[in-house]
């Protein structure tokens, strides 16, 4: 099928027009054009064309790198050998790569299009474009064999097609596309219609699918931009977890068991001492409010940077979180499951006491002042958390609270993560806020929405409703504002071991409230049974109301050892509480969750825990592979720079290898002692007769098998005879001497006029 | 273990054998190109905000689903009448007519009528068989190797366009079959193709119409070729001994063949001739030859075999004529010797047999040899056509040489296998041993003497 007149022209100019190239789309299709009125056409054979191809080739190669090199790949493949990978810069290459290769597509195969437009065939064979085929044909010419049939094609339909392709590689908003592509589309169809209908019935059809086209590809943008626009981040968490930096959503006072996944979340290998710290902290919160929900609070969107500390003399590069002396350090790997504006984000576990982070691989780390630490990086981190005792990077009890009191009251929108509100919808992390932060406008701010009320300190906060309740229970331990810190802690401790039980189950008996009662209360006073989350809030309302600044942490518990790492799990997420000590001016882990939980969380997790583990391994080692976190890139470099230098030497160096050996063949075979002998005559005539001498066959066995032929008889010794001194004349260092050669010739002449005149009898 | 693994994939290839069955069967050449655009344009769209190309997707879409929806609707009546000649040869394009009927009280036009031949898929005992033998013979990855045709399709048939046919007339098309392999051709309906204004995608209707033809084995030309071996007296004697013979009945004059006795030399005739021309009479002394078909070989499908089967048959067609009797001894499921020539069979039925002979997996060659041996006093010569030229084979062509017979033996190659034959028992009489190689076999013939 050949494309009707001045179609394919009009595909170029349009190819110009959409891709910036006008003049060259122009150029291009005055030259397609001009074989209409240009009547001279060359004989192009079935290798010009197969050239013409490898030109194309090798120009579709040039391409790709000359892209490759102008949108930073070099830099980014500089990067690969540094074995520190971003993720994000690799795709954006790739893309822009790829998309500019796709656009210039026409320019490439131009010369196939018009070797073929002006030249005397209709049809190319496939052959010329396909490999294998050309193989065949190689082999059959070089085995005398019928060349295998090959279809031909005509290149102008496909070219019309790639030339569509190739103008589609733009961002125009506008709609000179479709109206562009409807209308060639409509000229090539018009071209290949069935002859059966009328031309009312084809414009009609033609017409339907345009309207319907333009409002169909209306639509899909939309569709594309609402999947796209779904927040992985905010599914994983709903599927698994109800918090997030800004807010916890704890199940106090919810019905049911409470049970998450035995999954891996994070695996722990300590490094030195071989010590692990008992909790990795994701997130701090210091507001307790409706919903039973904690907030951030003021440090909801009091994020700052940190960044990472390039190398020096004596330090590998870090990311700096405290400075302090360290005195041990684990390996955390982590996933960030999280999604913002398309690059994994997520919050750090860390332990308590954690100075710097080494050999993270973050792009860029934001903290808030509740020591909530957020990151963004490729999906699976794995670095070194120093830890040690002293100062944490948490902020100083009642840190910001007047602002968050100056900021409720303005209802200013909250601050974008990636640095303020004008930036909000283009980068960054932004608060989601979901609760507590985003007003009727999308602002901020809703702290009326939840009652909230300004108060002097937030860490020492005790929210109204739940004060009756505490305080009974204070009364109850005898517990005073003027109780040593430490007593305190110690009969709390003592209190919720001895009174308290843990249990993932709330019926319906243990949430029956009475008026005014909150279920926190209910917890305290009646039921006395629940998780952690009950125990970690009552915990720290009961601090406060002591007037011991505390706040609500959440993250993991690590307590399973695997060989010589710790595996953390989903079931193993865990709430406890942060209480001030204003003697060493520091926050301190206090869980007083009972340690039954630990058990209790264990034996619900079933008998096929082993190859839940396995599988969580192999999706462990293959993510490592993936982003990078793994030496196999560095490895494979060392692998495939042996190879390709093997593969130049190949290139190079092999057709003169090849020339080398032939013609030290033909030296050798030249100089070879002997070889004017006779014999090598009475062999050619003996294998005449049918007895051919087999592959590295000895001349003396061959022999034997000759002499048992019929009519050779009287030949056996003379034969013989000359085999004896040829082998001499071959081997001998001495060689023969001249009545011994002689002898040879005589012979050998003698033998082959016996078996010529056999012959003819 | 591989039996699962091997019958899902034998699950996929039936699904996707049927999946391009059903493509080329309703999308017309436009159609194909139209929606591997939509699925292109459809990876395009997957970046709204990088490239425009998800605006083409709904037109596309659009076009296709138009043509779609008018194909849902063809209840055209047809007859049809389908003119098969009796047999074909393999690799030969055949053209053979079909007469189309409309029935409908509509002018119908832009017509394409589509030939139905039997499901070509095998079994999937078949397609293991050769899938395992495929993969044993050649090594991975060596595309340019591996015959990617199905040895199961039988033969190809062009589509043609019908003409235009007003109602109640009757047209003639003329298709063309081109048989790929020896065997039977099974036809089971004829399809006539409507397509959508836009030609895109088609409508069709289906009118089953069952019919046969068999596939005669592809033959090369031989040149005069000499046979070896002279006249021997026949037990059947002059029942089988229809025409020509050694009687006192004077029947025709003949070229000399070597082995003719001088005294039927017609002196006069090589007189004008000028060269020696003898006398045939009438009797019971007459040539008969043995063709013996190697079918020993463990591939199911094996182009050594195809090609041994097809000098068998060009051995058949030019050594039967009139004047001898030719024995065709092959072993399939049992040991099998079938007769022609002299009135008593024709060449074609003996090809129909070759066409329809199948390789022997189990190495019982031995049936072969007690076979020959038994016809060996009755035959002049024997021609041997082997797929091999092993210790067995020579074994075999050793014995029959013991026996006195005059031997002219084929040995069928793989292509690519040109190193010299060892000549073994034949080293006597090497011009007799010819061997053939696959791909060049008509012109290795060609040099026969």
């Amino acid at each position: 099928m050949k494309p009707p007149p001045l179609l394919l022209g009009a595909a170029l100019l349009f190819w110009g027009w959409q891709s910036g190239l006008f003049w060259v789309g122009t150029g291009l299709a005055i030259v397609v054009e001009l074989a209409a009125i240009i009547r001279v056409r060359w004989d192009f054979s079935n290798e010009d064309f197969e050239r013409i191809w490898t030109l194309c080739s090798f120009l579709l190669l040039a391409m790709v790198l000359f892209a490759f090199a102008q949108n930073d790949g070099l830099s980014t493949f500089n990067s690969l050998l540094e074995n520190n990978l971003d993720p994000r810069r690799t795709t954006l290459t790739t893309a822009r790569t790829a998309s500019n290769v796709m656009r210039w597509l026409p320019m490439v195969f131009f010369p196939f299009l018009i070797a073929q437009t002006y030249s005397t065939r209709d049809t190319i064979p496939l052959a010329t474009i396909s490999h294998i085929l050309q193989r065949r044909w190689k082999m059959a010419n070089r085995l005398g064999h019928r060349l295998p049939p090959s279809r031909g094609f005509n290149v102008g339909y496909p070219y019309f097609c790639m030339v569509l392709l190739a103008a589609s590689f733009h961002s125009s908003e506008g709609y000179s596309y479709f109206f562009g592509f409807c209308v060639l589309l409509g000229w090539a169809l018009w071209a290949l219609r069935s002859r059966r209908y009328s031309l009312g019935v084809w414009v009609a059809i033609i017409a339907v699918a345009g309207v319907a086209g333009f409002f169909g590809q209306r639509g899909i943008t939309q569709v594309q931009r609402y999947i796209v626009g779904i927040n992985a981040q905010w599914i994983s968490r709903w599927m698994r977890r109800t918090d997030d930096p800004f807010q916890t959503r704890t199940a106090i006072g919810q019905l049911g068991v409470r049970k998450n996944s035995s999954a891996i979340a994070i695996r722990l290998k300590p490094n030195e001492s071989g010590e692990v710290p008992p909790y990795l902290r994701e997130a701090t919160y210091r507001r307790y409010g409706e919903g039973q929900t904690w907030f951030a609070g003021s440090s909801r969107d009091d994020f700052s940077s940190i960044n990472e500390v390039p190398a020096s003399a004596t330090n590998q590069p870090y990311w700096p979180l405290v400075d302090k002396r360290t005195w041990g350090s684990v390996q955390v790997s982590c996933y960030l499951d999280g999604s913002e504006n398309g690059l994994p984000t997520g919050m750090l576990p860390l332990p308590s006491g954690a100075a710097r982070l080494e050999r993270l691989m973050a792009f860029n780390m934001k903290v808030n002042s509740a020591g909530t630490v957020l990151v963004q990086g490729p999906g699976l981190l794995v670095f070194d958390a120093h830890y040690g005792y002293g100062p944490t990077y948490d902020s100083a009890p009642g840190t910001n609270t007047r602002r968050n009191n100056r900021q409720f009251d303005t209802n200013a929108p909250p601050r974008d993560f990636a640095g303020g509100p004008e930036r909000r919808g283009e980068g960054g992390f932004r608060g989601e806020g979901r609760g507590e932060g985003r007003g009727p406008g999308g602002g901020g701010g809703g702290g009326r929405r939840f009652g909230f009320r300004p108060v002097p300190d937030e860490d020492v906060d005790v929210p109204p409703a739940e004060e009756p309740f505490v305080q009974a229970v204070l009364e109850q331990l005898q517990l005073t504002t003027n109780t040593p810190q430490r007593e305190v802690i110690a009969r709390l401790k003592g209190f919720f071991d001895n009174q308290f039980s843990y249990t993932m189950w709330q019926g319906v008996k243990g949430l029956k409230l009475a008026d005014d009662e909150t279920p926190l209360g209910h917890f305290l006073l009646k039921n006395r049974k629940g998780h952690c989350e009950y125990f970690a809030t009552a915990t720290v309302l009961l601090l406060r109301q002591l007037g011991i600044p505390a706040r609500y942490a959440t993250g993991y518990a690590v307590h399973e050892k695997s060989g010589d790492e710790y595996l953390v799990r989903f079931s193993d997420a865990h709430a406890w509480t942060l209480v001030w000590n204003k003697n060493r001016n520091t926050w301190e882990d206090f869980d007083t969750t009972p340690a039954s939980w630990v058990e209790t969380e264990r034996d619900a997790m079933g008998s096929l825990l082993w190859l839940r583990d396995a599988w969580s391994r192999f999706k462990f080692e293959l993510a490592k592979f993936r982003y990078g976190q793994s030496n196999v890139r560095k490895y494979l470099l060392w692998i495939i720079i042996p190879g390709m230098l093997l593969l130049l030497y190949q290139i190079v160096f092999r057709r003169g290898r090849k020339l080398q050996r032939q013609k030290a063949d033909a030296e050798f075979f030249a100089n070879w002692p002997g070889l004017d002998s006779e014999f090598y005559r009475l062999e050619k005539q003996l294998g005449d007769r049918g007895v051919i001498r087999g592959d590295a066959e000895p001349l003396g066995d061959w022999l034997r098998r000759v002499l048992e032929t019929p009519g050779l008889g009287e030949l056996r010794a003379p034969l013989e005879e000359v085999l004896r001194l040829h082998y001499r004349h071959r081997f001998d260092p001495h060689g023969l001497n001249a009545a011994e050669r002689e002898a040879l010739r005589h012979e050998t002449s003698r033998c082959l006029n016996t078996l010529s005149a056999a012959k003819t009898a | 273990m591989m039996r699962p693994i091997l019958y899902l994939l034998y699950r996929v290839y039936r699904l996707i054998s049927w999946g391009t069955y059903f493509t080329k069967r309703r999308f017309t050449i436009l159609g194909q190109g139209i929606f591997g655009a939509v699925c292109v344009a459809m990876v395009t769209a997957m970046d709204v905000d990088g490239a425009v190309g998800y605006q083409a997707v709904i037109p596309l879409l659009a076009v296709l689903l138009i043509a779609f929806v008018f194909s849902l609707r063809f209840r055209a009546q047809f007859a049809f009448e389908r003119k098969l000649p009796r047999v074909v040869t393999a690799g030969q394009p055949f053209p053979y007519r079909v007469v189309v009927k409309n029935l409908t009280p509509k002018t119908q036009a832009g017509l394409t009528l589509i030939e139905d031949l039997a499901d070509p898929r095998p079994t999937f005992a078949q397609w293991r068989e050769f899938k395992l033998d495929e993969d044993r013979h050649v090594r991975p990855f060596r595309f340019q190797r591996r015959d990617f045709r199905s040895p199961f399709k039988m033969a190809s048939v062009k589509e043609v366009e019908v003409p235009t046919l007003r109602p109640g007339q009757s047209g003639e098309v003329t298709l063309e079959i081109t048989p790929l392999r020896r065997g039977f051709v099974r036809f089971v309906g004829l399809t006539i193709a409507r397509p959508d204004p836009l030609g895109i995608y088609r409508a069709v209707r289906r009118e089953p119409l069952a019919q046969s033809l068999v596939v005669l084995p592809k033959r090369y030309p031989l040149p005069p070729i000499a046979l070896p071996g002279g006249m021997k007296y026949q037990q059947g004697g002059v029942a089988m001994a229809s025409n020509i013979g050694q009687s006192e009945e004077f029947v025709s004059l003949r070229e000399y063949r070597r082995g003719d006795p001088p005294r039927h030399i017609h002196w006069r005739s090589w007189a004008k001739a000028g060269k020696p021309i003898v006398k045939e009479f009438e009797d019971e002394f007459f040539v008969r030859h043995a063709l013996i078909l190697d079918t020993f070989t463990p591939r199911p499908f094996s182009d050594v075999f195809e090609e041994a089967v097809s000098v068998a048959a060009s051995f058949a067609c030019t050594v039967l004529t009139q004047e001898s009797l030719l024995d065709l001894l092959f072993v399939g499921p049992e040991a099998f010797c079938f007769t022609a020539g002299r009135g008593l069979a024709h060449a074609d039925q003996m090809l129909e047999i070759l066409a329809s002979v199948r390789p022997c997996q189990t190495d019982s060659f031995a049936q072969l040899e007690t076979l020959v041996v038994n016809h060996a006093n009755s035959v002049s010569g024997c021609i041997c056509v082997l797929i091999d030229w092993d210790e067995k084979r020579r074994k075999f062509v050793e014995k029959l040489r013991l026996l006195g017979l005059p031997l002219l033996v084929m040995v069928i190659r793989p292509a690519g296998k040109t190193t010299p034959l060892e000549l073994g028992p034949m080293s006597d009489a090497p011009g007799n041993l010819q061997s053939l190689e696959v791909g060049r076999i008509e012109e290795q013939l060609a040099q026969l003497r």
